[in-house]
């Protein structure tokens, strides 16, 4: 039991798929711009890397090397699909809002990421601790900069405004300031880390 | 189908929506490899030669598989076997074709097939020129160009950060932010320098 | 840090003295435009400037000491980017917009590239960018020029975008400075003095500029309101913060090619993105925008202008 705590909590913190290893910034950056949203694409994403990771640690042993890939590419696309479909029926608005970057979940580094580095190579209740790590490292992360973004780039949080009187800052919303956000983020990190050391 | 379609296009694809500074597409790939001009360069190339042909063959799926069987839920899985696909076989021909070219993508190659700018105009060429199941007129030619034009913008922003942390090489980086974060940063300085554009007409 | 040996991009400054001679020189060349905005606009203007300043100074002095460098803030150059910044604002904007634009300028624009003479972007512009996107409605309220209160009047170029009639203009008026616009930007005369000085002695060289602005005159020439050439290209010259930008920060060392070839087709890059902005774009105004785009080019373009150096390919 406590090996996959280990591996659930290395996606959140040790191997954070978007502060450390740097993964699915795309999406991360395009849909951060509210806490909403940002949690859709979280759980989104944790659904594919879910079922992707189990999928893939069962059938593992059967897929010929060489056309790998593609099989990994169609399983997490299945998944995408079947994510995409039920957004589409149960939440409309949550659909309209993440728009092309659902479908972009299946080239999302981090699904594809995981699947050849740990699920193709690791036992299937394994897969399942990882694919879980990641997908709430991920959201974490997700719901950390959509946090910021919110509440700078348009002074509100879940769409309720603070403080009265505060001028947002609009570049944080738009793409410019997701970058921004974003490295000084990282940077600030950085910094924590070389503290620590 | 007008001139001045192509030019928005053109200007939307390659400043105002630029794929990399403003939509966030073919980011990991960005941060990656745009530390030298020559490798820029030769995954920019690349990059828009199959956002080109993807642009052409996924729109052709669409019009003539998806749409008239009725089967676009199966956008996704579709153009991105396709995207897979034609990458492979790419690798394959300049393999055989130009052994030297094929050492000189390396990498970069099968790395382009997960280059979200790559899937990603070819499902906002279906979002944009059809709708409704309907096929807009001029779809397919400005699909096309867009795909070129994405290429293009892509291009324009390796270019221009790979000359600017290849100068940024030489100098002193606070510790902190070497490497990732600045690149972070400068991306955003240039994705806000590009808004500049906004609200073209032409 | 202090026995590394660095090899960085020349200009290779020997001695920092000449550093702050010259910025503090350029400071000095700007000071006749910045009184023209304050007799323009009014003693709003001259809080804008000083709290530019003010903050500039401070954001460097406390990074610095922060990241245990050395503080340079008497080099002159914050002071020469919060003074760039107050002049690229409207006189009526809220104190806080120079304060928090001219503390991004120094912290983003140039503190974490390193400081003087590493960045890429010039610093200035980099603050107003982002004001103008953060902040569009404050940022664009311009005030009737000699009229002290707060009377709005829409900027010559504005007016122009929106297919106004600007019969009430002359050349004059706009050499002068007697139009709504920011603060130090308004005001030709002023800014002309201070820059054939930096040319008579050399700081700044003629190649930006002037191709800079022979450019964008040359394209609002001929893509003129009426048809082909039947552009105002004086008007536009004279109109927005073209001479102020084209002068006094396309020119920044720093952030500008080396070579004169390099640095003519800064200018020309500079002229047409300004003038496809003038002309065809949403904004009335490209000029911050076209020289940011151009620092970024500013490498690629070293790179592929260097000088050959004798003997080799």
């Amino acid at each position: 039991m406590k090996k996959f705590l280990v591996e659930f909590l290395n996606g959140i913190v040790k191997e954070n798929p978007t502060f450390v290893l740097l993964l699915g910034l795309c999406p991360t950056l395009a849909v951060s711009i509210s806490v909403v949203n940002g949690i859709g694409m979280g759980i989104a994403a944790t659904f594919v890397l879910l079922g992707s990771n189990i999928i893939i640690s069962l059938i593992k042993n059967v897929i010929p090397d060489r056309i790998r890939i593609p099989c990994y590419i169609v399983v997490i696309a299945t998944f995408v699909t079947i994510a995409e479909l039920s957004m589409k029926a149960y939440s409309p608005v949550l659909n309209r809002a993440l728009g092309i970057y659902v479908p972009l979940i299946v080239v999302n580094c981090i699904v594809l990421g995981r699947a050849e580095a740990y699920a193709a190579k690791n036992t299937v209740v394994n897969s399942l601790f990882d694919g879980l790590g990641m997908g709430i490292g991920f959201t974490l992360a997700l719901i950390l900069i959509s946090g910021i973004r919110e509440f700078l780039g348009a002074g509100k949080i879940l769409g309720y405004t603070l403080i009265k009187g505060f001028e947002p800052v609009f570049v944080i919303g738009m793409p410019s300031g997701a970058l921004l956000v974003i490295g000084l983020l990282l940077g600030f990190f950085n910094l924590l880390k070389s503290k620590r050391e | 189908m007008n001139a001045t379609q192509f030019l928005t296009i053109f200007i939307s694809a390659v400043f105002v929506y630029n794929v990399i500074l403003s939509r966030f597409l073919g980011l990991c790939s960005f941060i990656a490899i745009s530390k030298e001009t020559k490798p820029a360069l030769a995954m920019s190339l690349a990059v828009m030669f199959v956002t080109t042909m993807s642009s052409i063959i996924t729109w052709l799926i669409y019009r003539f598989l998806l749409l008239p069987f009725g089967m676009t839920y199966l956008r996704t899985i579709s153009f991105i076997l396709v995207i897979a696909a034609f990458v492979q076989l790419v690798e394959m021909i300049i393999k055989k074709v130009s052994p030297p070219m094929y050492r000189f993508f390396g990498i970069y190659l099968p790395l382009i097939t997960v280059n979200c700018a790559v899937l990603g105009v070819a499902v906002l060429n279906s979002d944009m020129f059809f709708l409704n199941g309907k096929v807009l007129p001029g779809s397919f030619i400005y699909s096309v160009f867009q795909g070129i034009c994405v290429g293009l913008g892509y291009t324009l922003a390796m270019l221009l950060m790979s000359g600017v942390r290849e100068r940024l090489d030489l100098c002193n980086i606070p510790e902190a932010v070497k490497e990732f974060p600045l690149a972070f940063i400068i991306a955003s300085i240039m994705s806000l320098s590009f808004m500049g554009f906004n609200g073209f007409k032409f | 840090m202090t026995n590394k040996l660095i090899v960085s991009v020349s200009p290779h400054l020997h001695i920092n003295e000449s550093v702050r001679k010259i910025m503090w020189l350029v400071v000095l060349s700007l000071v006749p435009a910045g009184l023209a905005g304050v007799f323009i606009f009014g003693p709003q203007a001259l809080w804008v400037i000083l709290l530019s300043v003010a903050s500039a100074l401070v954001t460097e002095g406390v990074l610095q000491a922060l990241t245990k460098g050395k503080v340079t803030i008497s080099d002159g150059s914050a002071f020469l980017t919060g003074l760039l910044l107050a002049y690229n604002l409207p006189a009526d904007v809220p104190f806080w917009i120079p304060v928090v634009g001219s503390a991004f300028s120094i912290a983003i624009g140039k503190q974490v590239f390193g400081g003087l003479g590493q960045n890429i972007f010039n610093p200035a512009l980099v603050g107003r960018v982002f004001l103008m996107a953060s902040w569009p409605r404050y940022m664009t309220i311009f005030t009737k020029p000699m009229i002290y209160d707060a009377v709005t009047q829409a900027t010559p170029l504005a007016l122009l975008k929106e297919n106004k009639i600007l019969a009430h203009i002359s050349y004059w008026d706009l050499f002068l400075g007697k139009r709504g616009g920011c603060i130090g930007e308004v005001c030709i005369l002023a800014l002309l003095l201070g820059a054939i000085f930096l040319l008579s002695r050399g700081y700044i060289s003629w190649h930006i500029p002037i191709t800079y602005i022979f450019i964008v005159g040359l394209f609002a020439y001929v893509f003129g309101p009426g048809g082909f050439f039947t552009g105002d290209w004086l008007f536009h010259i004279l109109s927005g913060g073209l001479v102020l930008g084209a002068f006094f920060m396309a020119t920044d060392y720093v952030t500008s090619p080396l070579t004169q070839k390099g640095q003519i087709i800064f200018g020309i890059g500079c002229g047409l993105i300004t003038a496809v902005i003038r002309l065809w774009g949403g904004y009335p105004e490209g000029v911050s925008y076209a020289i940011l785009m151009m620092n970024a080019a500013a490498p690629i373009i070293d790179r592929y202008t260097r000088n050959r150096i004798y003997g080799t390919k």
